[in-house]
């Protein structure tokens, strides 16, 4: 069992997540047990760890794409249970990026962008359409907006699947291996994104291998090994300074 | 079409749609391979080796064999093919009465017009190079000319048409006999010498980039056709006091004038299709064509053929009050329950006013209180309108026109409902007034119509997670699907009628459309599951992580992927409909199949003559068959299945 002390309090900023020992099975097998960890509001959160260590299971669970079945977990004070209105509020506050990109692959760059805010937030397409575009600018392709996701690169695919989170303005990003799917020349635009979204002060939650971005922009990072946290720092304490022996090893293995 | 670009269209409407292209076009076409010439092209597909040489053979002979058969049965001096002419008009609508015919006319026109609207609209034209259209008319030639060679049998009579038009020395040098055939050596040197000109007379470069869109090629094909009318000397055959006559000469005015008139409304759509749709916004000619395919077989059939000979007092007193009712009171209900801030409060609302809906029928079964059939089903409609009325809560437009659609659907059903519930006035004794191939077409498209939301709501029950639907349609689906088609339709046609209430009729046509629609809902729906399962998990996940609600995960993004890669089976399924409209013959109704079968070989002149009729309603079903095929490629190729 393992806990991240309220960063709430260090930081002096309220809380976003709660993770409170949070256990999930899938059957027989244990792949959270009892994880907990509290993440404060514009705080970056690297999560680390080896394959198969529970990192995507965890990250999947603050959105509901996986039900916990002991423990709890809150985003903004608001209690995931079975209420699917909880769910709701919570999935539209929370934004997330996956590996895979899982663009809607039958529906433009613009409509991939606008499709939620104009039926979940009820925006109009005019305003959704200029939001939208301001977020391509952002993300650096504003020329795509036409093009249908077969038609972009796997970095410039990644960027509008941010867009799209973005597009919901969520108080929460979720990022589960966002550059592993793309050739290593088009890891940096991505991260190039992911930073400029930290530096803005948005709470993020990121799963990566890429040790130079946790280094950079973490303000914490979290080590996981067979589902349960192992160690908590800041990355100058994890990458020079790590206590656990589990947590060198794995250093000296990617290092 | 195979040199086309694989880029998906919806980006780039106008790319199948060039027109006259012109060398300037030059640089926006693909690279093509270089094609090969014909002698290079044989030798590398035909004669490649020694056993390829040997295969090609052994086909090339199969095929002439095969082709002298079948021009020797079409041109053997025991055809009857004036049974065939002489009963054109029953192939195509049975008995429809002839003082009503502007009907039929005036039917064919407005889908001859929506069809050019929409090829316009929706820029659903492909092209064909030059080079392709030389191609055909070289092949054409060839065939001609093998088939006036092979034909077997030298004592073909020769036709009333040619006699006497053959210059003398021809009927002199080579006999009677050969008169018929010079005509059709005529026509294949005709059409071989136009194709090779065209070939030659193109450079390789030209061949390939000059292209017509193939609007132009059907609108020229048709216009063709239309004009032999006028010039080729067809002969009439008629039915004079029940004796088959037939008289030289062009065909009657009564089938030329309203042909040429079709072909310009046909062609005038498309040219006014073309003029209006870069000036006006696509979106709403579109929602209304579709619309409008949507109700044409109801509207056409029920309405334009049928002639309802509507009871004014009481459409007044009763009809028009209560459409009015249901559009205003229901469009006001609707509004209101579409206000954003509605929350929990809409969806009890929908919940009870769904469960009244579903009451009435109970109600009238058990006699608790009387409703109009109409009344009934407008209130489930209000029940299902009701329950989406969440989805737009946007904006006071769209509410707006979320409570124009409810008024427009109202009008239009109860309309309807008021139409088919009135006697025709066409003085026909039998149960329906359409026959012959009106009939086959109307059932087919009818069927379609009812089984494809039956086919998707089956196919998203059967992969949902709520277990009872998962039951229910899984029972339904496999119980259909052990079950003859035959077996349903009879059921349908004799039993059904036995088990309704009184006072409630229901057309043979329609059980028999009801039988069709549920036989076919149960195969599209596996069609269907089969795309629900090809959809990654990935997407599933990323609707709802962005918030989206079951319903619209399934609208907005499961449904128009599955429906995507499910078109090849649910066009063979749609093809194969069209195709078993033919046990209709069985059941007994005078379908295009039963006029070939029985009706034609009935007739005291034309005895037996069974096969023309036959080999005639085959090439109809080949070429609808064909059709639907064909498009269902393009339709594949547009929406970039495949490449994404
Ligand atoms: N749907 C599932 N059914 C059964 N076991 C699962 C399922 N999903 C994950 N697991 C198991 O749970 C454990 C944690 O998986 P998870 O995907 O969270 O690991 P991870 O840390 O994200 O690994 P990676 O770095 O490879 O993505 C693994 O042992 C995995 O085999
Ligand atoms: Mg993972």
């Amino acid at each position: 069992m393992s806990t991240i002390g309220a960063a709430g309090v260090e930081l002096g900023r309220p809380d976003m997540i709660v993770s409170d020992g949070v256990d999930k099975w899938y059957g027989d097998f244990q792949a959270l047990k009892g994880v907990s960890a509290t993440i404060a509001e514009r705080e970056v959160v690297v999560v680390l760890g080896p394959s198969g260590s529970g990192k995507s299971t965890w990250i999947r669970c603050i959105n509901r794409l996986e039900v916990h079945q002991g423990g709890s977990i809150s985003v903004d004070g608001i209690e995931l249970t079975n209420d699917t209105r909880n769910i709701d509020k919570i999935r539209s506050e929370v934004g997330m990026v996956f590996q895979q990109f899982n663009l809607f692959p039958h529906l433009t760059v613009m409509d991939n962008i606008t499709l939620a805010p104009r039926w979940v937030r009820k925006q109009p397409k005019a305003d959704a359409e200029n939001r939208a575009m301001e977020l391509l600018e952002r993300v650096g392709i504003p020329e795509q907006a036409a093009k249908f996701p077969g038609q972009l690169s796997g970095g410039q695919q990644q960027r509008v699947a941010i867009a799209r989170s973005l597009a919901m303005e969520p108080r929460v990003m979720l990022f589960d291996e966002p550059t592993s799917a793309l050739d290593p020349e088009m890891i940096s635009e991505v991260l190039d994104v992911m930073k400029d979204l930290a530096r803005g002060g948005m709470t993020m939650m990121v799963v990566t291998h890429e040790m130079g971005f946790a280094r950079e922009v973490a303000d914490r990072i979290v080590f996981m090994e067979s589902g349960e946290i192992v160690e908590v720092g800041t990355p100058e304490h994890f990458f020079t300074n790590p206590t656990e022996d589990r947590t060198k090893l794995f250093l000296s293995q990617i290092l | 079409m195979e040199n086309s670009q694989p880029a998906p269209l919806a980006l780039d409407p106008d790319h199948f749609n060039v027109d006259f292209t012109a060398e300037s076009d030059l640089e926006a076409l693909p690279p093509e391979e270089p094609g090969l010439a014909p002698k290079e092209w044989m030798q590398k597909n035909l004669f490649s080796s020694v056993g390829s040489t040997i295969l090609t053979i052994i086909f090339s002979i199969f095929a002439l064999w095969a082709l002298r058969g079948l021009f020797g049965f079409m041109f053997s001096g025991e055809r009857r093919w004036d049974a065939v002419a002489t009963n054109a008009r029953l192939i195509a609508v049975e008995r429809y009465p002839l003082d009503q015919f502007n009907r039929i006319w005036f039917s064919l026109g407005s889908l001859l017009a929506m069809a050019g609207l929409s090829m316009a609209f929706f820029r659903a034209s492909g092209y064909f190079t030059l080079k392709r259209i030389a191609m055909w008319l070289m092949n054409l030639g060839v065939l001609g000319l093998l088939g006036v060679i092979l034909t077997p049998g030298a004592k073909t009579e020769v036709p009333p048409v040619v006699e006497g038009e053959l210059p003398t020395f021809i009927q002199d040098s080579f006999g009677e006999a050969i008169g018929g055939r010079i005509v059709w050596i005529l026509v294949s040197l005709v059409t071989l010498g136009i194709g090779l000109a065209l070939w030659y007379g193109l450079g390789e470069d030209r061949r390939r980039t000059m292209r017509i869109a193939s609007r132009w090629v059907i609108a020229a094909g048709f216009g063709l056709a239309v004009l032999s009318l006028w010039v080729v000397p067809y002969g009439r055959y008629f039915l004079e006091n029940g004796v088959a006559t037939s008289e030289p000469g062009l065909v009657a005015a009564s089938t030329r004038i309203p042909w040429t008139i079709m072909w310009a409304t046909f062609v005038g759509a498309l040219l006014l299709g073309l003029a209006l749709r870069d000036r006006i916004p696509a979106r709403p000619p579109k929602m209304i064509l579709g619309l409008l395919w949507l109700l044409a077989p109801f509207i056409l059939n029920w309405i334009v053929l049928r002639d309802p000979d509507f009871d004014y007092d009481h459409v007044f007193s009763t009809d028009i009050p209560m459409a009015l009712a249901f559009m205003l009171v229901g469009g006001a209900l609707l509004y209101w329950l579409s206000n954003a801030g509605i929350g929990e409060k809409g969806k009890i609302v929908s919940i009870i006013l769904l469960a009244f809906a579903l009451f009435n029928w109970v109600a009238g079964f058990f006699g608790i209180y009387p409703m109009l059939q109409k009344a009934r089903l407008s209130f489930l409609f209000l029940g299902l309108f009701a329950l989406i009325a969440g989805n737009f809560s946007r904006d006071v437009r769209t509410r707006m026109n979320y409570v124009y659609a409810w008024m427009g659907s109202m009008a239009i059903f109860h309309w309807l409902v008021t139409a088919v519930n009135s006697p025709s006035t066409l003085d026909i004794t039998s149960d329906t007034y359409l026959g012959g191939m009106t009939l086959t077409i109307f059932v087919a498209w009818l069927t379609l119509l009812v089984s494809f939301p039956l086919g998707v709501l089956f196919a998203l029950a059967r992969t949902s997670d709520m277990p009872i639907f998962r039951l229910l349609s899984t029972t339904y689906i496999e119980a259909v699907r052990g079950v003859p088609l035959i077996t349903i339709l009879f059921f349908f046609s004799v039993i059904i009628p036995l088990f309704l209430p009184e006072g409630m009729e229901l057309a043979e046509v329609a059980a028999v459309v009801v039988g069709y629609g549920l036989f076919s809902a149960a195969y599209l729906a596996e069609n269907v599951r089969g795309g629900l399962q090809s959809i990654r998990r990935g997407q599933f996940e990323a609707a709802d992580a962005l918030g989206l609600t079951s319903g619209q995960r399934t609208s907005f993004i499961v449904l128009p992927q599955a429906l995507r890669v499910s078109i090849p089976p649910l066009v063979g399924q749609s093809i194969a409909t069209f195709k078993e409209t033919s046990l209709l013959a069985i059941i007994g109704l005078n379908d295009l199949l039963r006029v070939a079968n029985n009706t034609i070989p009935s007739q005291t002149d034309f005895v037996g003559s069974k096969k023309e009729g036959l080999l005639v309603v085959s090439a109809i079903y080949f070429g609808v068959s064909f059709a639907m095929s064909k498009y269902s490629q393009r339709l594949e190729k547009r929406l970039g299945l495949g490449t994404r």
